[in-house]
């Protein structure tokens, strides 16, 4: 009876359901805009909410969490620049559906399989948060390290045509990652010498840089074509077509719940493991990956939306957050008082379940307004380019400065926009970049602390990977990934066909 | 047998820098801490900048074995005037940026760039620019309380006057 009554509390407050709502649809368009993340829109949210009560203050940070998810989807879709990184796998084939006429489509079923894989990761938080958190923390660091590792191999499915190149930018993303003051010894790494390095490369001026600007330069080459008029009908999916996506939307949602449960994960990793499923495990699509395949939609953007969920679970049993805006707020919890971690759920239970109704109900949210906000938001892709070209270019300046109040972002900007320019023209893909960044301090200090626990003996740390069932099967995944993208394994899979 | 990919133009020049940029990361990566420990701070920075030398260096031997010849140019395919103009129009705000202040900046900005592309009247184009200039300010500014530079409009005081309304 506790937990039905603690599951109404914001359904039957009329308040608290209009600020989820409200939440939600400023959600999605914080998450369309290229530059205003979803980390930043709730960092800045707290500074409002600091004096309300907890309960107003959750709802609108959730309701925003869970819209911006999904909003990132949208300017993928129609602009090719991700509004948020979980939306990178998403441009993927997005894009290109949308260059064929198609966004209304993409846009729909995106809709319904971030519905359904919000659901799945909801559930699962109030199913199975407990179990899944003991999971999570039997991770040594020796499995971080791997699950980073696969993270960024990864890359090699994401990679276009080349394998090496892939993994050159993957490379590249941690090196960026690491500039800066090492957190564990303050030395100096990749500063040379200018004061402003220290702090490190803001990783939104380098996503902004380079899935915003560089995206505008491209574009700029064929800025006197006409727009393509999208075709805005078929918003809402046949059944038939929920129907036969459902079973990879459970698969990736389910892969987007557990990812999302690890410590340091989040939706971004998610979606990018869930497109690389896909790939494997769809023989036929009706059209191929990266030329606007709807399997890779359905992957991303169900297990980036299933990952909200999961990244509440540690977060709210171990006080570990699952991802960046679960982060910040654990800061906003401690705010109010309150001290997430495994007592929380024993204390105030009411807090656990009023989390996952208010989940609930900004996943309902963003089902309605993501159906039905459709046509205004698709005029956007009909303005002349050569109006909004120069539009995205400002708000892409301004989201860079608006992080940390600094013209070196905007600087840091232009640079990878410039490199990332270069780099598309010549064939290097550009999302591995973003998720070597992500990851790289999760690689970093794993990889210490594995090391450091084995007494730098790198034989006893392979030997503590063989014996462990765990790590087993993580150190078999990387080499599987790296062995499945040789010329070698596409030579023999094109005789076996 | 597939025909070779032909090298565009330029990609050859890249590539190089990439693989001397590699090389100069690796080095710097080295002076963090050598091989002074597995756990040292510069262990994963070496690592990670040793496979982008080796990387760039596979990736130069696969670019040096491409045809040549593809009929594009570096004025037309890869630098076009269109590009160097903009990117240096973004430079440009970025400088002006503190000294100016957002609003005027981005509104120069928008006048020129959109003038610049579209070729549109000047009328059109000034219209333009302050709705858009506007409307980003008021989500900015007013909504999430975003602090960009004043400059030389006192945006403070206009602020102030307009939460007093409330």
């Amino acid at each position: 009876m506790d937990i039905l009554s603690n599951l109404l509390i914001p359904i039957v407050n009329l308040d608290l359901l209009m600020l989820i709502a409200v939440g939600t649809f400023a959600g999605i368009y914080v998450g369309a805009i290229p530059g205003l993340s979803v980390t930043m829109a709730v960092s800045i949210l707290i500074s409002f909410t600091f004096s309300w009560e907890v309960y107003p203050a959750l709802a609108l940070m959730i309701g925003i969490y869970m819209g911006g998810v999904y909003g990132g989807s949208r300017t993928a879709i129609l602009l090719n620049i991700p509004g948020a990184p979980s939306a990178i796998a998403t441009a993927l084939d997005g894009f290109p559906m949308a260059q064929q006429g198609r966004a209304g489509e993409a846009i729909g079923i995106v809709t319904v399989v971030s519905f359904i894989g919000g659901f799945i990761g909801i559930f699962a938080l109030g199913a199975f948060a407990p179990l899944l958190s003991d999971f999570a923390i039997g991770f040594q660091p020796r499995d971080f390290m791997l699950l980073a590792i696969m993270g960024i191999l990864l890359v090699g499915s994401l990679s276009g045509d080349s394998l090496v190149k892939g993994i050159f930018a993957g490379a590249l993303g941690i090196g960026v990652g690491a500039v800066g003051m090492d957190p564990l010894t303050i030395q100096d790494r990749f500063v040379f010498g200018i004061s402003e390095l220290r702090g490190g490369i803001s990783f939104v001026a380098v996503m902004i840089g380079l899935f915003g600007v560089s995206e505008a330069l491209i574009q700029l080459h064929s800025i006197h074509t006409p727009a393509v008029r999208q075709k805005i009908t078929g918003i809402i999916p046949s059944w038939s077509k929920v129907r036969r996506h459902l079973p990879l939307g459970l698969q990736t949602s389910t892969i987007g719940t557990v990812v999302g449960a690890l410590p340091g994960t989040g939706g971004d990793i998610a979606a990018l493991m869930a497109y690389d499923h896909a790939k494997r495990v769809t023989r036929n699509p009706e059209t191929p990956f990266g030329k606007g395949a709807i399997e890779g939609l359905v992957a991303p953007e169900s297990a980036n939306n299933a990952a909200v969920g999961g990244a509440f679970i540690p977060m709210l049993t171990l006080g570990i957050p699952g991802d960046a805006v679960t982060a910040i707020m654990i800061g906003a919890l401690f705010i109010h008082g309150l001290n997430p971690g495994p007592m929380l759920m024993i204390e105030q239970p009411d807090m656990f379940w009023f989390i996952v109704s208010s989940l609930a109900l900004a996943n309902v949210f963003m089902l309605i307004f993501g159906l039905t906000g459709i046509r205004l938001f698709v005029r956007i892709v009909e303005l002349p380019r050569t109006v909004l070209l120069p539009v995205i270019m400002v708000l892409s300046i301004v989201g860079a400065y608006a992080v940390n109040n600094s013209l070196t972002d905007v600087y840091w900007m232009l640079g990878f926009g410039v490199l990332g320019y270069f780099m598309r023209l010549y064939g290097y893909p550009l999302a591995p970049i973003i998720l070597g960044v992500i990851l790289s301090r999760l690689l970093d200090d794993n990889w210490r602390r594995a090391i450091i626990s084995e007494r730098e003996d790198f034989g006893a740390m392979m030997m503590g990977i063989f014996t462990s069932p765990l790590s087993l099967c993580l150190f078999l995944a990387v080499v599987m990934i790296l062995v499945t993208n040789t010329p070698w394994w596409a030579r023999r899979r094109a005789r076996k066909a | 047998m597939e025909p070779t990919p032909k090298r565009r133009p330029g990609e050859l020049v890249f590539n190089i820098a990439v693989m001397l940029a590699s090389f100069g990361l690796l080095y710097s990566a080295y002076g963090i801490s050598g091989f002074e420990a597995l756990s040292a701070p510069g262990a994963v920075p070496m690592a990670t900048t040793a496979i982008m030398a080796v990387c760039a260096i596979i990736i130069l031997v696969q670019t040096l074995r491409k045809g040549t010849g593809g009929g594009q140019t570096v004025a037309a395919d890869i630098l076009p005037l269109i590009v160097i103009v903009t990117i240096a129009m973004i430079a440009a705000y970025a400088v002006l940026l503190r000294p100016l202040g957002f609003l005027p900046t981005s509104v120069l900005f928008l006048l020129v760039m959109i003038r610049f592309l579209s070729r549109r009247g000047w009328g059109f184009c000034l219209v333009v620019s302050v709705g858009t200039v506007f409307v980003i300010w008021i989500i900015f500014r007013l909504i999430f309380a975003v602090l960009m530079p004043q400059g030389i409009i006192p945006e403070g005081r206009i602020v102030s006057a307009i939460t007093s309304l409330f």
